[in-house]
């Protein structure tokens, strides 16, 4: 059937669109050929090893062989785990050794989310100093601002990344320990996804790399006059993804088997170059990314998939300052409402600052359109730390969140009241001087434990 | 109009994230944006694949600023095309050209480029406060506290703080303000925004006094 426009047949437009535009005249059967081929690359994943998608891992081999750059090496010490991505591919997660490249967002707004990490990583007797380090000496990635208003530009984007990482790659040695002991731990889904796309560019760009090298050189951020690059790019998620099965068997103390979760991973984990998301069968059959989603269901909790796990959370960058209308529609009509009404979900975790900002702050101006959704939004981690007992104050540091996290917590067995009136008698603690720290606060500033 | 459109092909990153469009439509089908503003990826892709040069111009006047980054086009186009990617190509033209369109949908944005350029971190805990967000309701915060108290209770060292995210050293803002000089941030922000960039060029000024100082201390030290 023709879609020309009743009235257009001197154009020869097709409804929509410019007189330049054509119909394709298919017959039914190309229709459907046609209309099956696009279903066969959008349906579902897809294994896509054709030859536009590079491993790009390869090339920095090569360019290294070629003395061009040096990359940071996962070695046996990091003690790593292989993961399937979303190709197939082999992922080295590193499990030890992580330099903590914090988040703006998550620790100006969502303190509990690196808390509730670091904790993990004690629980793990990881010793701060040799198997982490927390320190002041990096940036921002940028990329908010950058993707909130143009900007800043690639060869921004990729100094910073690249000062960033000759930091994480060098930070060891004021510790006594050998340049590469610390591989850095991501913990922004948008700093993940803007370092892995801003990679792909440095290593395809020899020009991107010669104007970075100038900048570099400046700063004293080369090594051998060359640039460093990670081996990989590792999502704080990833870490609690492989770290799973030990923190519940090893670390759990509460039963979550009555908690109903949804998941909404960050659209730049998986959307942004997506062959490197993880994917695992055993996860809702591998038709979604496995980070997040896996945590809850090791942990025994009732993992609910819902008809808009696709969608965004409505952050847009420069929408949840400037468009806030847009925002707040978005992750009321498209996130919760859904999760409360198709998934009656207790929680919907999440593994991104801007994801859980947006879902988390945007629930109470909801009432003013007849909206009474309400879902408390929390990180995997937040999560998987209250059921394995973290103190939801002062740890999981959920006062700062304002979605209802009170029901969930009680729902778990745990005393929100209880909880809360020990945390108001350790502020008094606080501001007598009395303050407890996940590490020795010397190490932040470079000082030995 | 031309030149434009030939600044925004001539970028390295326009073949890498145009190949090809089959007009499918999946990319506006699952896009947040396309469901609230007169917006359509894959219209962008269809003006910037035939070339429609005044049609470009004119999307960069106010199209081009409500997409919202999610990159789901990205993800889901069978050519591998990303819609975003040349959105973001598209806006860095525009504010190279100082754009009207550019210059005033950044003014809202602004405290946050201010917080980025002149601390190395993009938010801060004095930035989501309920005077600025009132929208979020009236108990963002489940505890009653003053604001440096409550961040002190956080057992993280580098998280004790309150203009910026996570306390930052002052060699790492310095060098921080290296890279946006060095590659022409700088030269945008003033294109957009001379008011804040004069703000900014003071502000920088003084920490590399302070860290002259700090510098000059050590060597004494020694």
């Amino acid at each position: 059937m023709s879609n020309q426009i009743p009235g257009d047949e001197n154009t020869g437009g097709i409804a929509g669109h410019g007189s330049f535009f054509q119909d394709a005249n298919l017959s039914a059967e190309e229709a459907t050929r046609a209309t099956d081929w696009v279903r066969k690359h959008v349906d579902r994943r897809t294994i896509d090893l054709g030859e536009r998608m590079d491993d790009i891992r390869e090339h920095m081999w090569e360019l290294e062989k070629e003395g061009e750059i040096i990359v940071h090496r996962i070695t046996d010490e990091h003690e790593p785990i292989n993961v399937k991505t979303l190709f197939g591919w082999d992922k080295k997660v590193p499990t030890k050794q992580l330099w903590h490249h914090k988040s703006c967002g998550q620790c100006g707004n969502i303190p509990g989310y690196p808390a509730s990490l670091m904790w993990f990583m004690n629980k793990f007797n990881f010793e701060p100093g040799k198997d982490y380090l927390d320190e002041t000496d990096q940036t921002s990635c940028t990329a908010w601002n950058y993707h909130g208003s143009g900007i800043g530009n690639v060869e921004s984007l990729a100094a910073v990344f690249l000062r960033n990482f000759h930091q994480a790659y060098v930070s060891g040695k004021q510790h006594g320990h050998e340049l590469g002991h610390f591989f850095p731990l991501v913990h922004c889904g948008t700093s993940f996804g803007n370092y892995k796309e801003i990679r792909k560019y440095l290593v395809e760009s020899a020009e991107l790399r010669e104007k970075v090298k100038k900048i570099l050189g400046k700063l004293g951020r080369l090594v051998d006059g060359k640039l460093v690059i990670p081996e990989e790019i590792i999502h704080y998620s990833e870490w609690v993804h492989v770290m799973r099965n030990r923190i519940a068997s090893e670390l759990q103390t509460i039963d979550v088997s009555n908690i109903r979760v949804t998941m909404h991973a960050a659209c730049h984990y998986y959307k942004m170059v997506h062959e490197d998301a993880i994917y695992d069968p055993t996860v809702l059959g591998g038709n979604r990314t496995a980070v997040g989603s896996s945590v809850a269901q090791a942990l025994g909790s009732q993992l609910i998939d819902y008809s808009t796990w696709y969608d965004c959370c409505g952050f847009g960058f420069r929408h949840i300052i400037s468009e806030r209308e847009f925002t707040r529609s978005f992750t009321m009509d498209r996130k919760i409402r859904v999760a409360k009404e198709e998934a009656q979900a207790d929680v919907m975790l999440g593994i991104d600052t801007g994801c859980i900002t947006t879902m988390d702050k945007n629930q109470w101006i909801g009432r003013a359109h007849e909206q009474n959704f309400s879902v408390p939004i929390m990180a995997d981690v937040q999560f998987a730390a209250l059921a394995c007992g973290a103190d939801p104050f002062k740890i999981v540091q959920l006062q700062w969140h304002a979605s209802p996290c009170e029901e969930l917590v009680e729902k778990m067995g745990i005393s929100w009241t209880e909880a809360k009136k020990n945390f108001e008698a350790y502020l008094k603690e606080v501001e007598a001087g009395n303050i407890e720290y996940l590490y020795n606060p010397e190490l932040a500033l470079g000082g030995r434990a | 109009m031309q030149e434009i459109y030939d600044e925004i092909r001539s970028d390295f990153r326009y073949d890498h994230e145009l190949n090809g469009c089959l007009n499918c439509g999946i990319c506006t089908a699952t896009c947040p944006s396309a469901q609230f503003y007169d917006y359509s990826p894959r219209e962008i892709v269809q003006l910037l694949w035939t070339a429609n040069v005044e049609q470009i111009y004119d999307a960069m006047q106010e199209k081009i600023w409500a997409c919202a980054q999610c990159m789901t086009c990205a993800a889901r186009c069978p050519f591998k095309n990303s819609p975003g990617g040349l959105v973001m190509i598209m806006r860095e033209v525009a504010i190279k050209h100082g754009m009207q369109s550019a210059k005033d949908v950044l003014r809202p944005f602004g405290r946050v480029m201010l917080k980025l350029i002149t601390t190395g971190n993009q938010l801060s805990p004095d930035m989501i406060q309920p005077d600025h967000f009132p929208d979020w309701g009236p108990n963002i915060q489940k505890v009653e506290g003053d604001l440096k108290t409550l961040r002190k209770a956080i057992p993280v060292k580098t998280l004790q703080t309150v203009e910026t995210a996570w306390e930052v050293s002052l060699k790492t803002s310095i060098e921080m303000y290296t890279i946006w000089e060095m590659t022409g941030v700088m030269n945008s922000l003033e294109t957009m925004d001379e008011n804040l960039f004069d703000v900014i060029e003071d502000f920088i000024d003084e920490k590399r006094d302070d860290y002259e100082d700090w510098l000059e201390e050590q060597e004494d030290d020694d």
